[in-house]
């Protein structure tokens, strides 16, 4: 754990550096540009976070293990708050760009919707018992996860949107495309280790819940 | 986990005041540029005339650095806070956890 927080500081570091230091000043948005690297890496760790949560929340309906529900909860936990990052930065650019703090155009909205779904994944996690607890919010997970292709391709199925397409980030110039790929790692490293350590605050918790149980039996016979 | 964000937060903003910063030009040397410009221009030209437009156009330049800078800072700074706030808050779930569990621990034992 210690060697990926290291790993996942110097990374950070490290796409800091470039950002500021290294990365060419783009010609259009100039030195605003530079929300980019992190608002765009934040916007892709949100699809990874909720994708594990997807991976997790099926897992979890077919075996039924405690810890893949607590692992799948963590993931959606860290999905919202890499989502708010990103919908938090992106009015600052648009403020820019477009002269406006929010548009309602396919990418927005489709990723405030996707933030409200987890937002109720949540809502319906601690309106539950523990026995359907697990199982509701492992159907949601699953379900929710079809939000995610819809915001990604956003762009494409309704035209008009603000947003560039899809493929652009690649055809960015050398410097800002290098620099983009480290944020990206270090934010996908960042959500990794947050994950872990959310996972295991989660599985103590859990635990304790158990003890607590245990104990207040013993007590009342 | 909280020092480490903490100490990232104030390296961005140390990057950004060492390399982001606008650099503000004195009016000596605005006058030193406009003269230079004027000494090597193939035509007469009146400096009187020409050096309060440099400088007007100059600080049309920086001011609309210094706006485009409060954007990247807004930003950045939105993105530690979400952080920032987050891993305090992890922090302070696990205090409390742990002290229920040694709470527990003591019922426990009695």
């Amino acid at each position: 754990m210690k060697i990926v927080a290291i790993l996942t500081a110097l990374l950070l570091f490290i796409s800091l550096y470039l950002i500021f230091g290294y990365a060419q000043i783009e010609k259009s948005m100039l030195e605003v540009q530079k929300i980019f690297y992190f608002h765009v890496s934040a916007a892709l760790t949100v699809f990874v976070a909720f994708g594990v949560n997807f991976v997790f929340s099926i897992k979890y309906l077919i075996q039924r293990k405690t810890n893949d529900d607590l692992l799948a909860a963590a993931a959606a936990e860290l999905g919202l708050v890499f989502c708010t990052i990103a919908l938090l930065s992106g009015p600052i650019w648009a403020r820019y760009a477009w002269n406006t703090w929010w548009n309602w155009e396919p990418r927005l909205t489709s990723t405030l919707i996707l933030w409200l779904i987890y937002i109720g994944y949540f809502i319906l996690r601690a309106a539950l018992t523990e026995d359907k607890r697990k199982i509701y919010s492992a159907v949601l997970g699953t379900i929710a996860y079809l939000e995610v292709p819809i915001v990604y391709y956003s762009v494409s199925i309704w035209q008009g949107g603000m947003h560039p397409g899809t493929g652009t980030k690649w055809n960015l110039e050398a410097t800002m495309r290098h620099t983009w790929m480290v944020a990206l790692v270090a934010f996908i490293m960042l959500f990794s280790l947050l994950l872990a350590l959310r996972y295991h605050s989660k599985k103590t918790e859990a635990r304790y819940e158990i003890i607590q149980q245990q104990h207040l039996g013993e007590v009342s016979s | 986990m909280r020092i480490v964000i903490l100490a990232i937060f104030l390296i961005v903003f140390g990057l950004f005041l060492a390399t982001q910063i606008p650099v503000t030009l004195t009016a000596d040397e605005v006058d030193g540029a406009v003269s230079d410009a004027i000494a090597e221009a193939q035509e007469p030209v009146d400096e009187d005339e020409v050096a309060p437009i440099v400088q007007r156009s100059i600080e049309k330049l920086e001011a609309a650095q210094r706006n485009r800078l409060k954007y990247l800072a807004g930003a950045y700074f939105v993105i530690w806070l979400v952080f920032m706030l987050y891993v305090l808050r992890l922090g302070q779930q696990q205090k409390a956890l742990d002290r229920r569990l040694a709470q527990l621990e003591q019922e426990t034992n009695q």
